[in-house]
């Protein structure tokens, strides 16, 4: 599934550029930006290793709570700001959730918690998996199979947690909804209003796993199975 | 930055990883000892700087997603030597390939076709293709489409001198600024596996190269360097593939190839050329299959517009009881490459014929029946009368019916001083064409009959397909060297050799059948599958959509 990642990473910056010309993007030009990635639950690390390599990284950040998989940086992402001291808040490019929202019990706090840490302008890019009984079917039945058939222990997964495309967008729009309000109301903000929506249209885009094929782009399927999702915080 | 994993496989690793990481710390070429490991390390080395090896640094230098990774490329000859190759414009190496149009779309695409000296390449036609053991013939070009589309003739492929195309990626390195990454005048003295540094790098299933570098007597000297991905693109004894206990089959063809610089005879103007206005009478006694001239009506001229322009033509004539096929493959000026595969017996009395001789033998073979060519074999090579071989061909040319002059072959009338030579004919496919962090390309990887040029383009499109493949795993940060990455590689350039290597070695054998004389005995067993072979070709060329498609297959 990595490559699909870096595809789908891609294609979000693409949509940015092609949508604001005249940002800050025009100043430094796409070839020769540089990024900071924050992994939230990186695992073993192939996502945050591959981000690593690429040639317009800066730094990458990789968190995990589970200790055996990790040496480095065995914190949660509530304790994120203990361990990274001094490159302040709001200092990444982009937060990478991936397979990690629908192991969470309370999704939106910890979202929030996550989309704390981006720079304006940058991306929250995530993967996860919708509540569908299609979804139950392959995650679940299938995948969780005995050997040959499953490739997960049993337990991985609980159904009930998964989130759908749908809440996705609506979360976002009720957090830019939300912050609309308390921005008019409090008043004591020096008058400042923040013209315009928090958080940009967000990007999804369903994939597939093709047994000898591997993982596949599958537009339309977003809402009975995996599927990318990805959001810019434009200010 | 350093993200710093559990450097030992620790259980969570599965099966199949751990099996990987154990194969590929139990290689070894050479007395290789590595007990540091070295400073020097790079993304991707290449063993090899022949026309694959060079292919392949030079796309991974010119496109941009890649230009920026590290690489070598080792060679024991002396590359800027190379680089000034030199022939005056009537003399031609006699180790020419042709390229087809895949491939020089490929060279085009990585900036290096415009270094050819395209005075000196050859874009062909046509390829005319006859069997002396019968009376079949075959053409391979694209005039049905031309005329059926009113559309320029397509090329078939293009002669280029290796020496042309190994100068022209040079140049292209030149202008990348990437002639640093070129180790030239180094051989390979051994390979291992780095170590597992406890204070610095694991580089235990790194491979890494022990080089001699020549320098002059006194200052020759050793380095090591360590490589993420290596690649073996040095020829059929690779020691590349040695080192990674990657077997051979195959076997050898008991033949040898003779190539030579040949001098034509000059062709008339072809009636083809776009400027010629009136073309339809010319027209159909060049196209006819007829011994002879059929007299058309008017109403029967053909009623196209435009005809094929045909710039040049290549013959491939089968000799069935001499041990392969005889191929002329033109070259500029009046001139033209021969690759005769033979046995080795005939081999060594070609070499030995003066260069007239040798002229004279060349016509034989393009005309006259397997007992005569047989016979002019057996003259003495070194006699006193110089024009003995001449004079037995003019004689028998007179007894022998002659294609028409559509199909007829040009005839030779000098044979390039020190050109003619030989190599022997062997078929070998290596059993794998990756193993953990190395891949295998061109004749490394497999080693093909050269009765249908296809051996270099394979190796140009095992480049290809490896710089896209590594391209591929840069663009999603991989590393290049993950086996997992290589198996895209593998899976579609294996089928491709193994096809096209066992289908011209079927070739090769059912063109060595029912030949005079040959194993399948004179007679009647002969005469039947001298016919059974003009059948096929009969299907081949008149079934539509065959030739079309086997052009478009190997093209």
């Amino acid at each position: 599934m990595n490559p699909l990642r870096h595809d789908f990473i891609q294609s979000c910056l693409r949509s940015a550029s092609s949508a604001s010309p005249n940002s800050n993007d025009a100043q430094n030009p796409e070839a020769t930006r540089k990024y900071k990635y924050l992994d939230v639950g990186c695992g073993g690390g192939i996502f945050a290793s591959s981000a690593a390599r690429l040639p317009n990284t800066v730094s990458v950040t990789a968190i995990d709570p589970t200790s055996e998989v990790i040496k480095y940086l065995n914190c949660a992402i509530e304790e994120l700001d203990s361990h990274i001291e001094g490159q302040g808040k709001e200092s990444f490019d982009f937060v990478t959730v991936f397979e990690v929202v629908e192991h969470i019990d309370k999704p939106a706090a910890f979202l929030r918690q996550a989309l704390a840490h981006l720079k304006p302008g940058g991306w929250l890019i995530g993967s996860t998996i919708a509540r569908h009984p299609m979804s139950y079917l392959t995650t679940k039945i299938v995948a969780e199979a005995p050997w040959p058939i499953g490739v997960v222990p049993p337990g991985t997964h609980d159904w009930n947690k998964y989130v759908n495309p749908s809440e996705v967008r609506e979360w976002f729009a009720h957090e830019n909804h939300e912050l609309h309000t308390r921005n008019v109301e409090t008043s004591d903000n020096e008058g400042r209003i923040e013209a315009g929506d928090k958080y940009g249209v967000v990007r999804v885009e369903g994939c597939i796993y093709l047994p000898l094929l591997g993982w596949k782009w599958a537009g339309g399927t977003a809402e009975y199975g995996n599927f990318f999702f990805g959001v810019q915080k434009l200010h | 930055m350093s993200l710093r994993v559990a450097s030992r496989p620790s259980k969570y690793l599965c099966k199949s990883c751990r099996f990987d990481l154990s194969r590929a710390r139990k290689r070894k070429y050479g007395t290789s000892s590595i007990t540091s490991n070295p400073q020097d390390i790079y993304d991707v080395v290449t063993v090899g700087g022949g026309p694959v090896g060079l292919a392949l640094l030079t796309a991974l230098k010119s496109s941009p997603a890649t230009s920026h990774l590290r690489c070598a490329l080792i060679e024991t000859q002396t590359l800027p030597k190379q680089k000034s190759w030199d022939l005056p414009p009537d003399q031609y190496s006699n180790r020419a390939s042709s390229i087809t149009p895949t491939n020089q779309s490929f060279l085009e695409s990585i900036g290096a076709w415009k270094h050819l000296d395209l005075r000196r390449v050859q874009p062909y036609d046509e390829m005319q293709v006859g069997d002396a053991g019968n009376d079949a013939s075959i053409q391979f070009d694209w005039k049905a489409e031309a005329v059926r589309y009113n559309a320029p003739l397509r090329t078939v492929a293009t002669m280029v001198e290796n020496a042309n195309l190994t100068r022209a990626l040079l140049r292209r390195l030149e202008e990348l600024d990437a002639e640093d990454c070129l180790l030239s005048s180094s051989s390979v003295a051994s390979i291992g596996n780095g170590i597992d540094d406890p204070e610095g790098l694991n580089l235990s299933n790194w491979p890494v190269i022990s080089l001699n570098s020549a320098g002059t007597a006194e200052s020759s000297s050793t380095r090591q360097i360590a490589a993420r991905l290596l690649i073996g693109a040095d020829g059929i004894n690779s020691p590349v593939r040695t080192f990674a206990g990657i077997s051979t089959n195959g076997w050898d063809y008991n033949r040898h190839g003779v190539v030579a610089t040949l001098k034509l005879e000059p062709q008339p103007d072809s009636p083809f050329s776009s400027s010629s206005s009136d073309p339809n009478s010319a027209l159909e006694d060049f196209l006819s299959d007829d011994t002879q001239t059929t007299s058309t009506s008017p109403s029967q001229a053909t009623n196209e517009n435009i005809t094929p322009s045909n710039r040049a033509t290549a013959y491939q004539r089968f000799l069935p009881s001499l041990g392969g096929p005889i191929a002329i493959l033109p070259l500029p000026n009046n001139h033209a490459s021969l690759v005769w595969s033979t046995t080795p017996q005939i081999a060594s009395t070609l070499k030995s014929l003066s260069p007239s001789a040798l002229a004279s033998t060349i016509n034989a073979a393009l005309r006259l029946n397997e007992v005569d060519i047989k016979y002019m074999l057996s003259l003495p090579s070194s006699s006193d009368n110089e024009h003995d071989h001449e004079s037995e061909l003019t004689w028998r040319l007179q007894h022998t019916p002659q294609p028409p002059p559509a199909r007829a072959p040009p005839m030779i009338t000098a044979v390039q001083p020190h050109t003619p030579a030989s190599f022997p004919l062997r078929l070998r496919n290596a059993s794998s064409y990756i193993s953990p962090r190395l891949a295998l390309a061109g004749d490394a990887a497999h080693t093909i009959h050269p009765l249908a040029g296809q051996g270099l383009n394979l190796g140009l499109g095992d480049a290809e397909a490896l710089a896209r493949c590594i391209l591929g795993s840069v663009a999603c940060g991989a590393d290049v060297g993950d086996a997992m990455r290589l198996e895209g590689y593998s899976a579609e350039r294996y089928g491709r050799a193994v096809e096209m290597g066992g289908g011209v070695d079927v070739l090769n054998g059912v063109y060595q059948m029912g030949g005079e004389g040959s194993l399948s005995g004179d007679g009647v067993v002969g005469g039947l599958l001298g016919r059974m072979r003009g059948l096929g070709m009969w299907v081949v060329g008149n079934v539509p959509g065959v030739k079309e498609g086997i052009m478009r297959r190997a093209g």
